[in-house]
């Protein structure tokens, strides 16, 4: 999976080197970066419950006639499952968070995902509205330190470009 | 290839669990520990020509067989295949030690070795005495306990900050045993 760390060794296994200066150079810029995510990581871990029923509040408050007779929202076990995405798309953001880059939401989270939502004919702008709320909810210093919340922020951002 | 960081997102995912606790711990200290294991894998790189020839010098000396005609390191052709193997087997090493998951050297270097040295006629035994040679030097050289006694002419004092290696030192073990165990 990509990360700074395998892009450096990757680089310097193509040109058959041993790991020099400018590799070591790269991997320290990116482990002086790393506290910050891990910090993002550790706040969300912590929370993920209660952001995750948050976005969904969010979600179903703005669109209420999901929850009407038929919709995406029509039964309970339909509700269980929106709450289930939205807490694997935020428990793909604490791995991006962890590893750095994108990887696990690209592999895991948004391919195939829009695939996914036509054919069950599923409105991804719910999904958005739940992201957006996190974004705008996530509140330095209150919840994680400024730079943490730019990490979690951006990562927010990359999943609603991708529903949207 | 994984590093510390892919590796434990893998294995949360597995579970289904976001990562947390004393995961996110263990990262943390690699994080804080990070210019320790810059210095060691720049340790063993710096000295890395060293290190194998040395090595390869060392596993032909305890086997004299080796460089007689009909030897595995006979002519100069074959010990050069000899040294180029030392090379990539250590680069391959400390690739792992600057990722901290041994994923890199497992499918890039030793996936397969076994059979191809079987193929070939490689003596396994000899080339797991060099890849231990190898260990005892480059753990020298990341602890810092290389002498100018033991060294002789070629002593190259590692400038870096002092400081406790214990732990990179038996990972650093732990992958040069794992190229030993892939071979045998």
């Amino acid at each position: 999976m990509k990360s700074v760390v395998t892009s450096a060794i990757a680089s310097a296994d193509a040109a058959g080197r041993f790991p020099g200066a400018a590799d070591l150079q790269a991997v320290q810029g990116g482990l002086q970066r790393a506290a910050a995510r891990l910090e993002a990581a550790e706040k969300l871990n912590a929370g993920i419950d209660q952001v995750a029923q948050e976005a969904y509040d969010a979600a179903f408050k703005k669109y209420p006639y999901l929850t009407n007779e038929g919709e995406a929202g029509g039964n309970q076990g339909k509700k269980d499952k929106c709450l289930r995405d939205i807490k694997h798309y935020l428990r793909l953001i604490n791995y991006c968070l962890v590893v750095g880059g994108t990887g696990p939401l690209d592999e895991w989270g948004i391919a195939g995902a829009r695939e996914v939502y036509r054919s069950l004919n599923l409105p991804t702008a719910p999904y958005v509205t739940a992201m957006q709320f996190t974004r705008d909810r996530a509140c330095a210093p209150r919840d994680m330190s400024p730079q943490a919340l730019t990490e979690f922020r951006s990562l927010l951002d990359y999943v609603i470009n991708s529903l949207s | 290839m994984l590093d510390a960081f892919s590796r434990a997102v893998v294995t949360a995912d597995t579970k289904t669990a976001t990562i947390g606790g004393g995961e996110l711990d263990a990262l943390k200290s690699f994080v804080s520990e990070g210019n320790k294991r810059l210095d060691a894998v720049n340790a063993i790189a710096s000295n890395a020509s060293c290190i194998v020839s040395d090595a390869v010098s060392g596993m032909i000396c305890e086997n004299t067989g080796l460089i007689q005609a009909g030897g595995n390191c006979y002519p100069t052709r074959r010990m050069a295949a000899c040294l180029r193997d030392g090379e990539i087997i250590l680069r391959y090493v400390t690739y792992a030690l600057l990722a901290g998951d041994a994923s890199v050297l497992d499918d890039r270097c030793l996936n397969g070795l076994k059979e191809t040295y079987a193929a070939l006629g490689v003596p396994t035994g000899s080339s797991a005495r060099a890849v231990n040679i190898m260990k005892a030097s480059s753990i020298a050289h990341l602890k810092g306990t290389n002498s100018p006694e033991a060294g002789g002419q070629r002593y190259n004092k590692n400038e870096a900050a002092q400081g406790d290696c214990s732990a990179l030192a038996s990972e650093a073990a732990g992958y040069f045993d794992r190229v030993v165990s892939a071979l045998s």
